[in-house]
């Protein structure tokens, strides 16, 4: 198939493992999916010292349960992304480790304290789930497969953010004060989550173009702003000044994009932030530490197989 | 066995049953929290995706077991924040295998002490299938059903890794030091007490029975995976064939502690005293209504 052809058909799960997709949707596809592979491994990576600090029992088993939900996505994700042939799932966990894989810049922030959890599990997986729900109606059918279980399930851990913002905005004054600090410090993160305006975009045209992409950053800003403003104010959280924000008459928000980092975010963007860097590293050390673990059961398979390749133990 | 007759409610039980109770049910309780807190270290850790979900789910039952046994201490009116959070770490009765901190990437710990934990764990339920105390009896058949799959878990975790003698030799640093601790799991809380338990009919084997029965599980099977067991110091107090068995300083039933756990204390307990909370919230149904 050329890439007229693919542009011709591209709609919902319209293409699959079945068909001879051209080596520029491919790569466009992997590029993608495994961007979002990734981010739920580093996700899992940022919050997991919560299921440790979480303040009662039953908040612990569902931290731990999110933590392990994003590894499951994970490896949903890595599935969709090998379906399409030009990377291992191996080689994408590789690139994760050495610092080549991209991943969501909200991640790149290390979390100190149980009170920025929600800016995590309410805004920025509330955030995430509104581009997934869009990508359940990508071209490549393997994606939005994916995407149906994961769906369901950031259903729950954005319900689990969103009862433990209540929590901490009816506590104490004190727990109150600490998540309006927290919130005023990720709130121009979340907006980034976004990504800037459309013309500066490099990917989208094409990824759009071929069905992979559903929905434009903006409108999906758009749709954020106009559900998450008024569920912060809510909960008694007050918007920031900055970045300034208007609302125009036809329902869209109109950013003030200089009010926002965007060398961060571009730094962030390359893997060269140093917290960011810190929780990369961190990954590939404990990572690097079970290497042994994983060299034993290769042996085994090969023993049981007689073949060289890597399979998992479960 | 003679037929023992059946407690109370919590309500009416003598101060000495309902201290006897109590002590088996810390037993279970802090087990069961404390292993799974550390459990949950490996999450994001563990050697591939797949081990991570399955190691998960198995921390995730036993925070869920714990919750079980919490529960019901909860029947003398204390609240989930004094029985886990604003306890003394002083006063809590897990065994020290529980507590014990991992090197990093040392999976063949975690891998060891789920087996060892979890035979352990099936022996001692077993016990309390009978129970003379409805309470505890009603809850052991959901608990047991679960454990099955956690032995077979790290069962084949231990095979696998002791088929190649660099993985096998690290399994086997594993059991040369954890092996003490692992007899805790059945040292007493307090002889007295301890005896009572077994009077009153709460379980049905007493901790020596149950030990003996647990080293002829356990010893056979780590010695067909070639690892040995006699570098292991073992306890020589209840011997009944097993010479030379000698436990560590701290047994943790006693509530002497090693200092990792003290560690450990602050570091769960941080949020809670950060946010200066004073109640646990509570999102799941209450065990009774479920």
């Amino acid at each position: 198939m050329d890439i007229e052809e693919v542009k011709q058909r591209a709609g919902p799960r319209e293409f699959s493992p079945k068909d001879e997709m051209p080596e520029k949707y491919r790569k466009a596809a992997t590029r993608m999916i495994q961007f979002h592979a990734n981010s739920e491994i580093m996700g899992a990576y940022l919050e997991k010292p919560f299921i440790r600090q979480a303040p009662s029992l039953d908040r612990k088993l569902a931290f731990s349960a999110k933590v392990q939900d994003e590894i499951g996505h994970g490896q949903l994700l890595y599935r969709a992304a090998e379906s399409l042939g030009i990377k291992t799932r191996d080689e994408m966990l590789d690139e994760l480790a050495e610092g080549k894989g991209k991943f969501l810049n909200c991640f790149h922030y290390p979390m100190d304290s149980y009170v920025e959890t929600p800016m995590i599990a309410f805004f920025v997986d509330g955030a995430a789930m509104r581009r997934q729900a869009t990508l359940k109606s990508t071209s490549w059918e393997p994606y939005a497969h994916a995407m149906d279980k994961v769906c369901f399930e950031e259903g729950f851990h954005v319900k689990h953010g969103e009862a433990i913002l209540y929590e901490l905005m009816t506590g104490s004054k004190k727990e109150q004060e600490m998540t309006q600090e927290a919130f005023d410090e990720w709130w121009p993160r979340i907006i980034q989550f976004f990504g800037p305006t459309n013309e500066k975009s490099t990917h989208h045209g094409f990824a759009s173009e071929v069905g992979l992409k559903q929905m434009s950053n903006d409108d999906l800003r758009t749709a954020f702003l106009n559900a998450y403003i008024p569920k912060a104010e809510k909960y008694g959280l007050e918007i920031p000044e900055e970045p300034r924000i208007s609302k125009n008459d036809d329902g869209t928000y109109e950013v003030v994009e200089e009010d926002l980092d965007w060398d961060e975010f571009f730094t962030i963007a390359k893997n060269d932030y140093e917290p960011g860097v810190g929780q990369i590293n961190g990954r590939k050390a404990a990572q690097d530490a079970v290497e042994w673990v994983r060299e034993s059961l290769d042996s085994h398979e090969n023993r049981l197989y007689g073949s060289s390749q890597p399979q998992a133990a479960d | 066995m003679a037929a023992v007759e059946e407690l109370s409610e919590p309500d009416d039980l003598t101060a000495d049953e309902r201290e006897a109770v109590q002590h088996q049910l810390f037993r279970l309780a802090d087990d069961e929290f404390v292993v799974a807190e550390r459990y949950t270290e490996w999450q994001v850790k563990a050697p591939t995706l797949e081990s991570d979900l399955a190691f998960s789910n198995i921390a995730q039952d036993e925070l869920g077991h714990a919750r079980l046994w919490y529960d019901l201490l909860q029947d003398w009116g204390a609240e989930e924040s004094e029985l886990i959070w604003e306890r003394d770490p002083s006063e809590w009765r897990h065994s020290t295998l529980a507590e014990l901190p991992f090197d990093e990437g040392d999976w063949a710990d975690p891998v060891l002490r789920s087996y060892l934990y979890d035979v352990a764990e099936d022996i001692q339920l077993r016990a309390l299938q009978d129970s003379s105390y409805p309470r505890i009896r009603d809850r052991v058949g959901k608990i047991l059903g679960e454990e099955d799959y956690h032995r077979e878990h790290a069962a084949n975790w231990l095979e696998r890794l002791c088929e190649e003698e660099e993985s096998r030799a690290r399994v086997q640093d594993a059991l040369d030091r954890l092996f003490p601790h692992a007899l805790t799991l059945f040292a007493p809380t307090d002889e007295a007490v301890e005896e009572r338990i077994d009077e009153l009919g709460i379980r049905s084997e007493p901790l020596v029975t149950m030990r003996e029965e647990w080293l002829d599980e356990v010893i056979p099977f780590l010695e067909s995976l070639g690892l040995s067991v006699d570098d292991a110091e073992l306890p020589e107090q209840y011997d009944v064939h097993h010479s030379q068995l000698e436990l560590p300083e701290h047994t943790g039933r006693d509530q002497s502690h090693t200092d990792a756990w003290f560690d450990l204390h602050d570091d769960f307990t941080h949020t809670y005293q950060e946010l200066g909370r004073t109640s646990a919230e509570r999102i799941m149904k209450d065990p009774d209504d479920e």
